[in-house]
């Protein structure tokens, strides 16, 4: 008998399905990976199992028995604790007194000594790894160390069911790890683990079984993860519709919009260039240009940089170091309202906390950028009337219904479309978009994405940032990848896919690891040394080593070249497991797969050298790079 | 979601017309004022024959005045989630210069310069608060200190009299039987609710209270008018002092003193947030009339004056109770 077992979950918010018929199933012992496209409902259906929502219709059963939760404290009494980003700690409290908060609440005194001992029970039972003092307030834990305390709650309430709802977001790959670890030390202790995520690595390398949700209802259930491959996985998230979404569909006339502005992008001048923009701490050194008419995405992990160049280009942080050119000009705004009379929109990140005004009508969150656009003393609000309703018709939203309402009783989706549409009431040049489509259902989220290339046709520069890659690659007409505040690769979005990015993206302590390795085989055997990626007849270099022009193989870090354009392109063809000499020249190229913990494809390593006269033995080598990576990573995890 | 907003449409087409009478009082503060007033008065008229005589209402519209012009400004810094808890001392200090200037300089002269001492002390809260990031509740509360303090100083801790007559003649005059500091309350609430309603100005400070960050991303230039709010406050309560000067024709240190309860008890009364961007300046004007007439109908019940606080106070936690029930779960004082 299953832990628990979820069948036929209906939920609806208003016109919107987020859940139809979802059916879900968690083993004790085990970790059961949620995952789903934005918009799919996980984090829907995870809201159900831990009563924070209620379900329209359909059955949970706890052990057979069927339950209902009014909310979550009677599902935290079952025993279904959840783990999220914004933790629910009280920050000036202690470790130990988080812990014990749900004791606080029983009548009587308490017993601090057997509470301590509890705790280091506990904090013994997650394993040593934890490295939680129990004495020291939570306001200065780093967030890995929150989230533990987190864990360390539920488990003080005897919680069989932990879910966790994208819980890496915020960590780093180490903190990352250590995190894995104690969910596959809960699993063994046979906890049942819930674990929502669209991280393909992160659901390759910790989950049993995998439950794919897409558009609301199970397309696949419980599918042990071992049997799946990275390109299924996807295919499953993202079902045919994909061209529906990113409204491909259209593939005529965006084409040659496409070519058109292909051609421009060369001949043009940009409409924002970046060089070496730096903005410490997190942005150190971006350069990026976005031409008229072009959607550029800005990828990357959460603590990339992205939100914050951004906010530099918006004039909510100042710039250290590099430039900033809008038309061609520097341009440094020292405020908002400097970037928005340059003709710049920013839509934040935050809809709630930076987006609207809740005390304002939809009209005035409607006419706030205008408000501060506006030079006058007055508000000219009338000037605007004739563009709110070609507008609003425009973005296909009720003008009666609309206008005098409050903001806050609108969906996401709704919402967001009112903030774009503050932008587009200023007829910008150029339009910053930090995660536009975050909490925002499919339906929107299609429509949002139509909306924005209609904007870029009629030559708005759009430039946008998002975690999602899948988004990414499907809007975007090209993408610059940051990666720990440097500008990595900028590549046509029609050339990459999603492992692709991933490994350009990966954070600079996680990608040092391949780096080392690539040092030591360049500095052992002289030549060059490089981490890449091959698809469809082209090589996507993630990282390269060794300068000696003798031995290049014709590309470098950040670089996408045809095999045929590269210096080495027989080696690339043949990928044999020995050293490969191209026939014209004299580069002998060893290349070397890599693998992830799981067994996942994470591209190539590569050695080219110049000449034949002391090619090591390639299977030697081969075996010996493999056994450095291996012995990296575990150095890594430790 | 845009399930609730649908609802909300249906519901209100399909209300019955007292329904919709009270969906109009539950969303329109000014309404709810104005009917509480007419209510307060009615009352009032019942208990006491004397409450609608001429004289007075009369005396009603002259007590009325200083707290009103405080409450002003107190309503600004509201709006902007922030409080002012030195604008009592502000008027007293502002008094004293008053009072120390119009000797040599003459009257004028003396007021201008009363005037700019209440609106600089005002700058010197909004600069701290704003640029220091200082709780607007601690740097008040200093500065309420430290004004009345400078009226002691200054003063040398005695009153001032010899008031001239053209001071006198502020609150002596009428125009067309009507009081003039009372035309001067006002035509000052008229001029700021044109500017909360018409005004860039006064829609920046409603959008600071509500979301200054999302003030700030659209551009609204959130600084300065955060600034403008406590400089406004600084200078109505030195306006406050002028008439208190006319009025008691005599200017002590502790004139002022307790205006800054009074004044956020009216904006509370007249049914603004304290966490800011929700408020109206009508329903502040309301707010000071039903405290002023609560006292005035105490006072003719020959009720002792030590039970004052208690109905006005009781007031003030019926006001945000009500408020509270009517916007539901938005409110957030």
């Amino acid at each position: 008998m299953p832990l628990l077992a979820l069948t036929d979950i209906w939920k609806r918010f208003g016109a919107t399905v987020a859940l139809a018929g979802a059916r879900f199933t968690l083993d004790a012992g085990e970790v059961h990976a949620l995952v789903g496209a934005n918009g799919a409902g996980k984090s829907t259906l995870a809201r159900v199992i831990s009563g924070q929502l209620q379900a329209d219709s359909g059955s949970i059963a706890l052990e057979g028995r069927t339950i209902r939760f009014a909310g979550t404290r009677e599902a935290i009494r079952a025993g279904i604790a959840m783990v999220t980003q914004e933790t629910s700690l009280a920050p000036d409290l202690s470790v130990l007194e988080n812990i014990m908060l749900p004791r606080f609440g029983i009548p009587g005194p308490l017993d601090w000594r057997a509470m301590r001992r509890e705790a280091r029970r506990l904090i013994e039972r997650l394993g040593a790894e934890a490295g939680v003092a129990i004495e020291a307030r939570v306001r200065d834990l780093a967030v890995g160390q929150r989230q533990i305390v987190e864990i360390l709650k539920a488990l003080a309430l005897d919680s069989r069911i932990i879910i966790f709802d994208e819980p890496t977001a915020p960590l780093s790959p180490h903190e990352t790890e250590r995190l894995f670890d104690i969910i596959r030390n809960l699993a063994a202790l046979g906890h049942g683990l819930v674990f929502v995520s669209h991280r393909l690595e992160e659901i390759f390398a910790l989950s049993d079984r995998t439950t794919v949700l897409r558009e609301g209802s199970v397309a696949a259930e419980a599918v042990p993860t071992r049997e799946l491959t990275q390109g299924e996985l996807i295919r499953l998230m993202v079902g045919r519709e994909l061209s529906d979404i990113y409204a491909r569909s259209d593939t005529a006339r965006s084409d040659t919009a496409r070519k058109d502005r292909g051609t421009k992008a060369t001949t043009d001048a940009p409409v924002l260039r970046l060089s070496h923009l730096s903005a410490p701490p997190r942005v150190r050194d971006v350069s990026l240009s976005v031409h008229e008419g072009e959607i550029v995405g800005l990828a990357g992990l959460v603590g990339a940089g992205r939100s914050e160049t951004l906010e530099t280009i918006f004039g909510l942080r100042r710039a250290r170091g590099g430039t900033i050119e809008l038309d061609g000009k520097p341009f440094f705004p020292a405020s908002p309202r400097e970037a928005i009379r340059a003709g710049i929109g920013l839509i934040p990140e935050d809809r709630r906390g930076q987006g609207t005004v809740p005390d304002f009508s939809v009209r005035e969150n409607l006419l706030l950028a205008h408000l501060g656009a506006h030079r006058g003393a007055g508000l000219a609000y009338r000037t605007r009337d004739g563009a709110i309703r070609r507008l609003l018709s425009l973005l296909g939203l009720p003008e009666q219904r609309l206008l005098d309402a409050n903001l806050l009783t609108f969906s996401g989706g709704m919402q967001q479309k009112v903030i774009l549409a503050r932008w587009l009431l200023l007829s910008p040049r150029l339009l910053l978009l930090d995660e536009p489509t975050r909490g925002v259902d499919i339906a929107t989220r299609s429509s949002i994405y139509s909306l924005l290339r209609r904007i870029a046709a009629e030559g708005v520069a759009c430039l946008v940032v998002s975690s999602d890659f899948e988004e990414v690659i499907g809007l975007c007409d090209r993408i610059v990848v940051l990666s720990d505040g440097t500008d990595v690769t900028s590549i046509p979005s029609a050339l990459v896919d999603i492992e692709k990015l991933g490994m350009f993206a990966a954070p600079r302590s996680s990608a040092e690891r391949t780096h080392t390795v690539l040092e030591r085989l360049s500095a052992r055997y002289g030549g060059t040394a490089f981490w890449i990626g091959i698809e469809r007849g082209r090589v996507f270099c993630f990282d390269r080593v060794g300068k000696d022009p003798a031995a290049d193989p014709g590309f470098s870090g950040g670089e996408f070249p045809e095999i045929g354009a590269t210096r080495i392109p027989a080696a690339l063809e043949r990928r044999d497991a020995g050293f490969v000499t191209e026939p014209d020249s004299r580069l002998a190229t060893l290349l070397v797969p890599v693998r992830g913990r799981s067994g996942h494809d994470l591209g190539m390593v590569g050695l080219t050298l110049a000449g034949f006269a002391d090619v090591p033995d390639g299977a030697a080598l081969a075996r010996a790079v493999a056994e450095d990576l291996g012995a990296e990573r575990e150095r890594e995890a430790a | 979601m845009s399930r609730t907003a649908e609802d909300r449409t249906a519901v209100a087409a399909r209300r019955s017309l007292p329904a919709q009478l009270l969906h109009l009082l539950a969303t329109q503060i000014e309404l709810r004022m104005v009917l509480l007033i007419v209510v307060v008065m009615a009352g009032l008229s019942r208990i006491s024959p004397y409450f609608l005589t001429a004289n007075n209402l009369l005396n009603v519209m002259d007590q009325s005045v200083i707290a009103g012009m405080v409450a002003l400004g107190q309503t600004l810094v509201i709006l902007i989630g922030g409080i002012d808890l030195s604008v009592g001392s502000l008027t007293g200090v502002s008094a004293i210069m008053l009072g120390l200037a119009f000797p040599k300089l003459g009257v004028p002269i003396a007021v201008l310069i009363c005037l700019a001492s209440g609106a600089f002390l005002g700058l010197i809260n909004g600069v701290i608060i704003t640029f220091g990031r200082i709780a607007p509740f601690v740097v008040t509360l200093g500065m309420m200190s430290i004004g009345r303090s400078m009226a002691y100083v200054l003063s040398g801790a005695s009153s001032i009299g010899n008031i001239p007559d053209s001071l006198a003649a502020l609150t002596a005059d009428s125009v067309f039987g009507i009081p003039l500091d009372f035309l001067c309350l006002i035509v000052a609430y008229a001029i700021a609710w044109f500017f909360l309603t018409f005004a860039k100005g006064g829609r920046t400070l409603y959008a600071i209270g509500s979301n200054a960050e999302a003030a700030r991303i659209a551009g609204l230039s959130i600084n300065l008018w955060s600034i403008a709010a406590y400089v406004v406050a600084g200078l109505m309560s030195a306006v406050a002092a002028v008439f208190l000067t006319s009025k008691i024709l005599s200017i002590d240190p502790i004139g002022g003193a307790g205006e800054e309860l009074d004044s956020i008890a009216a904006v509370v009364i007249g049914g603004a947030s304290l966490f800011g961007g929700r408020g109206s300046i009508i329903g502040t004007l309301a707010g000071v009339f039903i405290m002023v007439f609560i006292r005035n109908g105490l006072n003719l019940l020959n009720v002792s004056p030590y039970w004052q606080g208690t109905a006005i106070g009781s007031i003030i936690i019926a006001a945000v109770l009500v408020e509270r029930l009517l916007s539901g779960g938005r409110s957030r004082a």
